[in-house]
């Protein structure tokens, strides 16, 4: 018994270190010394420094920043209304919607980056970082949407009837019974579009335009003369906000206790 | 800087690029944006701005500064990592860019596709500094739509440490003896063109025979080859994990400076592939004055010279060579030496035989 308990933890324990081990090396060789990555030279935070002199390496944080925020505030408002509408009205075309909410998660990145750029030319409309922010809204609608009709799936609709009975007003009833009930949703839907906005590549080279390059398209751009432990450092703090922010949405998204509930 | 995605990632950017032109051509309503954008245009073409697309580490801020201190043009920069990205921005019909630097055989593509410009030469001053070995070149005959600005060659980086003497010639990366310790490009282009040389032939042989020849020799290398690898090769020849790697001058220069002494660039005696990255006007580009303010600054020499002493690649500019540091212009992996250089070639379209290469290539992957 024993023994196939070792194993099971063996297993366990390489599986764990085939996902992890790449970014572990990653984060291990912002700290190093040498110019060429491959090699460990001894322990420096040179380069997290360098960072913050590096305009490149600043604007493009910028300009994530600034497509993060806008994707994600866009995609909230219209992905919660879509999801409410989904999650308490029965209408025809509602099972289509539901399928079509789907699409921009399931179509490959390259095909949504292709199509959006034949549509901007189209539309005669400039590549430029507004073109970015509109790219991103695309596909983040859908997961803003997914995320709290799941959170509305759990939803007792007793609560508003009897907000309703007591005199509340229906907006009333919006703001102060509904929107605090599937707010969790809301938030960790829109942490859950800000991180894949940060991170997004294909479809942001697509699309951004003079003056739109992204930090994931800088990072890019920087890897082809060279990985220097700049590039590391960069992915590192990336990295750490996507998993922080990753920590807060899944904490959000589980379900109330029962007792708030009853 | 050359850097190639594989055939078939090309070929499926282009054909995605090419239906979605196809598609933006039969809904045809572009008629009325085009007509006011014809108006906004000609008000543009005096605008104080540039919009600048081009490799990354290719242009020092310090001199983009300059240039707008001096003119009151505001230069604003956006970095691509491959030419096929140059291709996809400009086929979108709405990119905002003023001037693109894409390699040698890029810009055979955007003539053919005409989505770049012929140059205005009477507003151009300086164009005779330019070094006639990149001129007149076969993606662009009469340099009418294209101006070199850097170029280099494919060779190969070796370790001092573990090589005698100084190689020269290809012969190393076919010897037996260095079974387990050759890098070579995972380029179809590019490792034939390292067998052809080494065979005595032209790398654009069209020649059925000889490009069998070169074929049989990549098959019998292949054993011998620890990895074919063109994304981080420079990496790979650091860490000690190969020998020799076959690979583009620019990356093999870093890994030489970044371990002083440790590591050698080699342009083969027989020759080897060079190639030139050359400054280009979208069609589309609008900011007229402001480009040829931008090329006539950049075609003096003084100027040239302190961007190719920031960048560390050749020039294409050969008035500029008195006022390059003598550190890059004596380095061979920057500044092939004449005696290889007169014994490389641009890589060409090859037509038909690009298909028979084609069918080696997966032969001798598939081994």
């Amino acid at each position: 018994m024993r023994g196939r308990g070792g194993f099971l933890r063996a297993h366990t324990w390489l599986i764990y270190l085939f996902l992890y081990a790449p970014i572990a090396i990653l984060v291990v060789f912002s700290f190093n010394k040498a110019t060429q990555t491959a090699v460990w030279q001894g322990f420096t935070t040179e380069w997290y420094g360098s960072l913050v002199h590096n305009d490149l390496i600043l604007t493009s944080v910028r300009n994530s920043l600034i497509v993060g925020v806008a994707a994600t505030v866009v995609a909230t408002v219209f992905g919660t209304l879509v999801a409410l509408a989904l999650g308490r009205y029965a209408f025809r075309g509602e099972g289509l919607t539901r399928n079509l909410l789907y699409l921009p998660i399931i179509i490959p990145e390259v095909v949504i980056g292709a199509a959006l750029v034949t549509f901007f030319g189209v539309v005669g409309l400039r590549l430029s970082l507004v073109t970015v922010i509109l790219a991103h809204v695309v596909f983040s609608v859908s997961y803003v949407a997914i995320v709290v009709r799941a959170r509305l799936s759990g939803f007792d609709r007793s609560l508003e009837e009897a907000a309703l009975d007591l005199g509340a007003r229906p907006l009333q009833t919006f703001w102060r019974v509904t929107l605090p009930l599937i707010l969790p949703g809301i938030v960790s839907g829109t942490l859950l579009v800000f991180t894949v906005s940060i991170d997004d590549y294909v479809i942001t080279s697509f699309v951004a335009g003079v003056g739109a390059t992204t930090l994931p398209l800088q990072i890019y751009s920087m890897l082809k003369v060279g990985v220097t432990p700049e590039v590391n450092a960069v992915s590192t703090l990336l990295l750490l906000l996507t998993v922080v922010l990753i920590v807060i949405a899944q904490r959000l998204q589980q379900p109330p206790p029962e007792g708030v509930r009853d | 800087m050359r850097r190639r995605y594989g055939i078939a990632a090309t070929l499926t950017t282009a054909l995605l690029v090419i239906a979605a032109a196809a598609i933006a051509t039969a809904t045809g309503c572009r008629g009325g944006a085009s007509h006011e954008a014809a108006a906004a245009d000609s008000a543009a073409s005096h605008e104080k701005k540039l919009n600048l697309y081009i490799w990354s580490a290719y242009m020092p801020q310090d001199v983009l500064d300059d240039f707008t201190k001096q003119t009151g043009i505001a230069v604003h920069f956006d970095l691509y990592d491959s030419n096929e990205s140059v291709l996809e921005k400009l086929q979108s019909g709405v990119a905002d860019y003023d001037l693109v630097v894409p390699s040698d055989y890029m810009v055979r593509i955007l003539i053919h596709l005409s989505l770049i410009q012929p140059l205005l030469k009477d507003r151009l001053r300086g164009l005779e500094n330019l070094d006639p070995r990149f001129l007149n070149k076969g993606f662009d005959p009469s340099n009418r739509f294209s101006l070199p600005y850097v170029w280099g060659t494919t060779g190969y980086g070796y370790s001092r440490e573990r090589v005698k003497g100084t190689p020269d010639s290809w012969a190393p990366l076919f010897d037996p003896a260095n079974k387990g310790q050759i890098l070579m490009l995972d380029d179809m282009r590019e490792c034939f063109s390292a067998a052809l040389k080494s065979l005595g032939e032209s790398i654009n042989t069209r020649d059925a025979a000889i490009l069998r020849k070169a074929a049989d020799l990549l098959k019998k290398q292949k054993p011998l080859v620890k990895t074919y690898n063109s994304s981080d090769f420079e990496n790979i020849l650091a860490a000690g994990d190969v020998t020799y790697a076959h690979g583009y001058n620019g990356q093999i220069a870093k890994v030489i400076a970044a371990n002083p002494g440790r590591f050698g660039y080699v342009v083969p005696k027989e020759g080897a592939t060079i190639w030139v990255d050359s400054v280009c006007v979208p069609a589309q580009a609008r900011h007229t004055d402001a480009i040829y303010a931008f090329l006539n600054f950049i075609l003096d020499p003084r100027v040239d010279a302190r961007i190719i002493n920031a960048i560390s690649y050749a020039s294409g500019n050969g008035a500029a060579l008195p006022f390059i540091k003598p550190e890059i212009v004596h380095d061979p992996a920057i500044y092939a030496p004449e005696e290889a250089l007169v014994r490389c070639e641009f890589v060409e379209d090859i037509g038909d035989a690009t298909e028979l290469m084609d069918e080696f290539w997966t032969e001798i992957k598939a081994q």
